[in-house]
């Protein structure tokens, strides 16, 4: 890490030392949207009245940007709706009642392990690995995030903005980081996972590592945690380990992290870890993959972790599809909420409906009490600096507050506007208490539909 | 109104402790202790200038919001702030009338005028100082012999060290002693005259992280670097024979401990609205700072430069902001 970027970014509170997950029994009812990542929406493959079982498909495309929904509960499909999913907008979602039966898809009861161990999966061909993949509808724990097996594919085509400007673009993915940090802590799902090292981790990075071609694995372990059988399991597999702050935001994040642990930098705007060849995946995707090539089974539930005000945080094993208020009663559920936050406090998405279902997309909710609730003001900018100090992307972010604010999109545009990461450091650390990101998402909104326009 | 309702705004969902209020309480604490050296020098007229000046400031604002029918955010101490810095570099025997006018004059003329806080170009404190020396310069110079607290006598009329600098150069060569410049036993503005107590709150706000580093920095290395300058290629201090390299420092030092220079360097200039932003730009604008103070004080016609040099960085500002460092990631074009 460089040594001016330690004086950038936060320091928050050290989370609460993670306990490891806990099995949430399957719900009366679970929701599942028929878009839970970016990208094309799945069809729906089933008609209201009709039984399911756990791993039928009920929801496919044929987009290659897109991931297949499966059944979590066995029973029946009881109508498809619109709900709202944890961005707020309204889905097409299959609603299926539960039997309690359990029953696994006929022809997925009787199964033999595809593989075994991990020497099996880095015999098979990168292809037929891909395939089961993306056969599982594995999806990057993020708000519109991308399906698994687009993320390990190299960039399908020479990416215009690199190719202008004449930077070399590497297209192999040559660098695999597993990170065992959590981008917003205290919702740490990979936190609690760490003691789950084991044979279906080792098949999970070495899958990832070869469906991608990474040559090179980084396990970022968070510093001052239990790393548990890890560190003697990165040994064996002769991945890279290296130790991260986790209290130091936001230097988990893709980029930044790829930034100090590589020296590689991520161009900005629109670039992503993969431009310069590297493939950044969290442990519990790792996790989710291992499982996937050790029953041949899709994945049916997810880590998702309660943090904040609850009377128990913890994380959960959940059903995809359970709505999201069911997972806070489980961990002692807030006595009077203030606001549930999908995602974590820095970056997450405040939720008006609790009934919103946990998605491939959501890794974990933070939830604080009514009168923790803190409120953005509309006091002036004083200039401070303050977030310009703070600034991990070196922005102004305070010229381009000022300039969103009193609509001067494009001349925010021309200051870098577009490079914002939204990471929330300059309304953190702001005196006036502005809404800073608030005016940087509406002024890249604007800047973008203009652009589209033209 | 529901019970249930859930409240529903952007990212991020944590803020940190700093508010205005705070911001500017801490300010006016690391102030406090030049301050009480103040008082402990000059007395019951320190205090009244300093009262006086936030009084002035208090009452015009609230009395302008009465009259715009746009009540002033008192709350958030910046005014008071203002009135604060305002009679921190007042003579202490500056009269009543003038105190109270200063104060007035900052927050009308150098703050609301522009808009209020956020958007005024020039400090405020000194616009009004600006206008005040040019105005009542008798009342503005009116400055007092220090008398330490409970000590006997009547406050005289005294001249401040660079007054003295102004009509002798020899005044640089040991005349006052170097400990009562540092620690403000000396004729000087309130809250000026102490260096050792404006250090002691600037590194404390250095700290904090109100106030960037850089402009203080700047400010020092400017003016030492100026001085240093000025003792080889100013002939008047070329015949004053100082042969080492000590001798030459020493004369800095006794610039950097006497007029405005620190409160400039560690309050005035880094005043949050009026200062650069971008590391590099207020690194140049605490440069600039300080080598205003020296050019002013060695060569100009005024006796003290540092507020002057203050205000002219000031208008730099926007110009000091283009100097940005460079955007993570930003693909380079035509490199």
């Amino acid at each position: 890490m460089k040594f001016s970027s330690w004086f950038k970014g936060i320091r928050l509170p050290r989370p609460p030392l993670a306990a490891p997950p806990v099995e949430l029994p399957a719900p009366e009812k679970v929701f599942l949207p028929l878009r839970q990542h970016r990208g094309a929406a799945a069809e729906p493959k089933v008609e209201p009245g009709q039984s399911v079982k756990m791993g039928q498909v009920v929801g496919a495309s044929d987009e290659f940007e897109s991931a297949a929904v499966h059944a979590t509960v066995s029973g029946t499909v009881e109508a498809i709706k619109q709900v709202s999913d944890p961005a707020g907008q309204l889905v097409s979602t299959v609603v299926i009642a539960n039997d309690d039966a359990d029953a696994w898809a006929p022809e997925l009861v009787a199964l033999e392990p595809p593989y075994n161990n991990a020497a099996g999966v880095t015999q098979t061909r990168p292809s037929r690995l891909l395939k089961r993949v993306r056969e599982a509808g594995l999806v990057r724990a993020a708000v519109q995030g991308r399906p698994l097996h687009v993320e390990l594919s190299p960039p399908m085509a020479p990416q215009s903005y690199l190719y202008m400007t004449g930077i070399p673009v590497m297209r192999p993915l040559d660098t695999l980081i597993i990170k065992a940090v959590d981008n917003d802590p205290p919702v740490s799902p990979n936190l609690s996972c760490l003691g789950l090292a084991g044979d279906r981790l080792e098949m999970g990075v070495a899958a990832l590592a070869r469906i991608s071609g990474a040559r090179r694995v980084i396990l970022a372990l968070p510093s001052g945690a239990d790393s548990g059988g890890l560190a003697a399991l990165a040994k064996a597999n002769q991945w890279e380990t290296v130790t991260v702050c986790q209290t130091h935001y936001p230097y988990t994040l893709d980029n930044l992290l790829v930034l100090s642990l590589t020296g590689r930098e991520v161009p900005s705007p629109y670039g992503e870890p993969r431009d310069v060849g590297v493939v950044v995946e969290p442990l519990i995707t790792a996790l989710d993959v291992g499982q996937v090539l050790a029953t041949g089974r899709p994945v049916l539930d997810r880590f998702f972790t309660v943090a904040g005000e609850v009377n128990k945080p913890q994380t959960f094993r959940v059903r995809l599809g359970t709505p999201i208020g069911q997972v806070l009663q489980a961990a002692g559920g807030p006595a009077k909420a203030g606001k549930i936050i999908v995602g974590g406090p820095m970056m997450g998405l405040a939720q008006y409906d609790p009934h919103a279902p946990v998605t491939r997309e959501t890794e974990g909710v933070f939830v604080q009490a009514a009168d923790s609730v803190r409120r953005f003001t509309d006091q002036p900018c004083i200039h401070c600096g303050r977030c310009v100090s703070v600034c991990p992307v070196n922005l102004m972010p305070s010229e381009l507050g000022k300039l969103c604010e009193f609509h001067h999109f494009e001349a925010a545009a021309d200051m870098d506007l577009l490079s914002c990461i939204e990471c929330g450091c300059c309304a953190y650390v702001c005196p006036s208490r502005r809404p800073m990101v608030h005016y940087l998402r509406h002024g890249k909104s604007e800047v973008l539909a203009r652009r589209m326009e033209s | 109104m529901n019970e249930n309702l859930l409240v529903v705004s952007t990212s991020p969902h944590l803020l940190g402790r700093l508010t205005l209020r705070s911001m500017h309480l801490e300010i006016m604490l690391a102030m406090t202790p030049a301050f009480l050296v103040g008082l402990y020098y000059f007395g019951l007229p320190a205090l009244s200038t300093v009262v006086l000046a936030v009084a002035g400031a208090l009452a015009s604002d609230y009395l302008i919001g009465l009259l715009t029918k746009k009540p002033a955010r008192l709350e958030d101490l910046h005014t008071a702030l203002m009135g604060f810095m305002m009679g921190m570099i007042l003579a202490p025997g500056a009269p009543w009338w003038l105190c109270l006018l200063s104060g007035a004059l900052a927050v009308t003329l150098g703050k609301l005028i522009f808009g209020g806080l956020g958007s005024y170009p020039l400090n405020p404190v000194l616009v009004a100082w600006a206008a005040m020396s040019l105005s009542w310069s008798a009342g503005m110079n009116h400055f007092l012999e220090p008398l330490a607290l409970g000590a006997a006598g009547k406050w005289t009329q005294a001249q401040t060290p660079l007054m003295q600098l102004k009509g002798d150069i020899a005044t640089l060569a040991g005349v006052y002693e170097m400990k009562n410049l540092w620690l403000g036993a000396v004729p000087a503005a309130v809250g000026a005259g102490s260096s050792v107590a404006l250090l002691a709150g600037g590194i404390y706000l250095i700290i904090r992280r109100l106030i960037p580093w850089q402009i203080p920095l700047g400010v020092l290395l400017g003016a030492v670097g100026m001085v240093l300058l000025a003792t080889y290629t100013d002939r008047r201090v070329v015949e004053m024979g100082l042969d080492s390299f000590g001798a030459r420092l020493d004369v800095a030092w006794f610039h950097l401990a006497t007029g405005g220079l620190m409160i400039s360097a560690f309050f005035l200039g880094p005043e949050p609205v009026t200062s650069p932003v971008t590391p590099w730009g207020t690194f140049l604008f605490g440069l600039g700072i300080g080598i205003m103070t020296i050019i002013v004080r060695s060569w100009g016609s005024w006796v003290d430069g540092a507020y002057y040099g203050v205000m002219l960085m000031n208008l730099a500002t926007p110009l000091l902001d283009r100097i940005r460092p460079r955007v993570l990631g930003k693909v380079v074009t035509g490199a």
